[in-house]
């Protein structure tokens, strides 16, 4: 079964008065079940409107023709939407800034507490979630968000949703922002939820170095469309496309490029710096001129 | 006399009861008129602190920061300061203070009480420098992240600054409105203006004369970018080095080698084709 099935998604902003705005045009859309989307496009190409269909934030507009299916739970039915809240958990951009309670622990458990767990539950879950973040529950619990970094607030409000153990985790840019360190921590953060936590993710970036390495799938939008989709290697080998809809290649396939325009024997279908460097490595050492392996 | 000069700055901040947190350590260094210098470092390093004792408005707890050789402290001299070093901040949606973007770029030149004719002449100016003329009539909420900052530079512009310090001003951008900001940058930069550019991003630094990273509250590195990137140090500052140099250096252990410090993708892709062909 798919975790996530959309159908004829169409949703217009400000319908019928003169800033009417197309963001969603009759997309399709099916994800399986323990896939990492990447979900690229310019500002204002529908991905945050996409997103916030996925746990009925933002809500069908056009029930006859529209359908949001997420693990069997449909948007349009009023009373699996309560379910589909917790199924779907997203993070989204600066999520810091959302932080309100005065202490850690109490940020945490909003989410559990309103599933209606036993308080037993709701700590063990704070705890669970907080040391998958990477905080010690003993140091952090009972201290202010507002007194922590930038880092470490951010971790606090993935904790806060991954709190409620959604299958689907969605993240809106997650590490814009954050300097290097943060960058490379929350990104790390992000592969072990997938296996520790949410088996599907989805994750949407403007860093195509980034989504190529960490997405086994790509959909790239614009005005609302999806208008490529496939694995990272098949999306970034449409250069014209991805140009036309003013997205940047990742580093790696840009190299790629300009070695192939100096005569130098690449393959198509690089997009990681690792699958550059096997590939010339290989070329160096006199080998084979065969594909570097694919792994991240 | 340098246009920008610290001697010994410490900066403090209080956190009640009697006690304080140094950011800054006894920082001296001076910034010649027409460099377009990077500070970098990790969140907490001091860098924003750095930015706002530049025009007055963080003064420092020790030591002097002089603009021209007029002391920051000088307080008939703040006002002159702050025309002189302009600042541009992180969120783009935090810098607008008109409806209109002709508008939002005349408040500075409003406020110093300028004559009618000269504003509009300022107006026009800025708002060409910054390539956002054909959005002059326009309202601010239906820009882009990369045309709300290059409009929040305009503001800046139309003050007739020395100094354009942007404070992590590309962060919250997408690559295409990063792109716009810091190529505004580099051209105000080649017109003689002074930029300041506060980044962790160091593609960015790649464009710069000269980069400083702060760690601790210290200066740790204060070099050329090329020589910042061979000095070993960038990792132990909470930094990465640019992706590009990033590649060439695990390149060298594949049996490459590269005899300059490589910044630029092209020079990459030079330095490698020669060793295969």
């Amino acid at each position: 079964m798919s975790a996530i099935e959309l159908k004829h998604l169409t949703f217009v902003y400000s319908k019928k008065t003169p800033f009417e705005k197309r963001a969603l045009d009759d997309i399709n859309l099916s994800v399986e079940e323990g896939t990492f989307l990447g979900v690229i496009g310019e500002t204002g190409s529908g991905k945050s409107t996409l997103i916030q269909h996925l746990n009925g934030l933002i809500k069908v507009q056009d029930k006859k023709v529209s359908s949001v299916i997420v693990n069997g739970l449909s948007a349009t039915d009023k009373k699996a939407l309560k379910n589909l809240r917790f199924e779907v958990g997203i993070v989204f951009q600066y999520p810091e800034y959302q932080l309100f309670e005065d202490s850690v622990k109490k940020d945490v458990a909003f989410g559990p507490k309103n599933m209606k767990l036993s308080p037993e539950e709701i700590d063990a879950r704070v705890r669970r979630a907080l040391e998958v973040v990477g905080l010690d529950y003993d140091e952090f619990a009972e201290r202010s968000p507002f007194e922590l970094s930038g880092g470490e607030k951010r971790r606090v409000a993935i904790a806060g949703v991954i709190a409620m153990e959604p299958k689907i985790l969605v993240l809106d840019e997650p590490v814009a922002g954050l300097d290097p360190a943060g960058r490379a921590e929350i990104l790390a953060l992000i592969k072990q939820l997938q296996k520790d936590v949410s088996p599907t993710i989805i994750m949407v970036s403007h860093n195509m170095d980034d989504i190529a390495v960490l997405a086994d799938r790509i959909i790239a939008m614009h005005d609302g469309r999806i208008e490529l989709d496939g694995t990272p290697e098949e999306v970034f080998c449409n250069r014209e496309k991805i140009a036309e809809i003013g997205l940047d290649l990742p580093l790696a396939t840009r190299l790629r490029d300009k070695l192939v325009e100096r005569g130098v024997n690449l393959p198509d279908g690089i997009v990681t710096p690792k699958q550059l460097e096997t590939a010339l490595a290989n070329l160096k050492s006199g080998g084979l001129n065969e594909r570097g392996d694919d792994n991240v | 006399m340098s246009q920008i000069e610290l001697k010994s700055v410490d900066y403090c901040y209080s956190l009640g009861e009697g006690r304080s947190i140094k950011a800054l350590k006894n920082l001296s260094f001076s910034i010649e008129k027409g460099q377009f210098v990077t500070l970098a470092g990790m969140n907490g390093s001091g860098k924003s602190t750095l930015a706002k004792l530049l025009n007055g408005l963080f003064l420092p707890s020790l030591g002097e920061v002089l603009i021209d050789g007029v002391s920051t402290k000088d307080e008939n001299s703040t006002f002159e300061i702050r025309r002189k070093a302009g600042m541009v901040f992180q969120n783009p949606d935090n810098q607008m203070v008109a409806t209109i973007i002709e508008d939002d770029v005349a408040f500075g030149p409003e406020n110093i009480g300028l004559p009618r004719e000269e504003i509009i002449e300022r107006v026009d100016y800025a708002l060409k420098a910054v390539d956002m003329d054909e959005f002059r009539t326009r309202t601010a909420s239906k820009l882009s992240g990369g045309q709300k900052q290059r409009v929040a530079i305009a503001g800046v512009l139309a003050i007739r600054p020395e100094i354009l310090i942007l404070d992590e001003a590309t962060s919250m951008l997408d690559p295409k409105g990063r792109r716009e900001v810091m190529g505004i940058a580099k051209k105000l930069n080649e017109q003689g203006i002074t930029v300041i550019n506060i980044t962790h991003n160091m593609e960015e630094a790649v464009l710069s004369d000269r980069i400083i990273v702060l760690r601790k509250g210290r200066i740790a590195i204060d070099a050329p970018p090329k020589d910042a990137f061979a000095s070993g140090l960038i990792e132990a500052c909470g930094l990465s080095l640019p992706p590009v140099l990033q590649l060439a250096e695990n390149l060298k252990k594949d049996g490459f080698e590269f005899d300059n410090q490589i910044l630029f993708e092209d020079e990459l892709a030079e330095g490698v084709c020669r060793q295969l062909n």
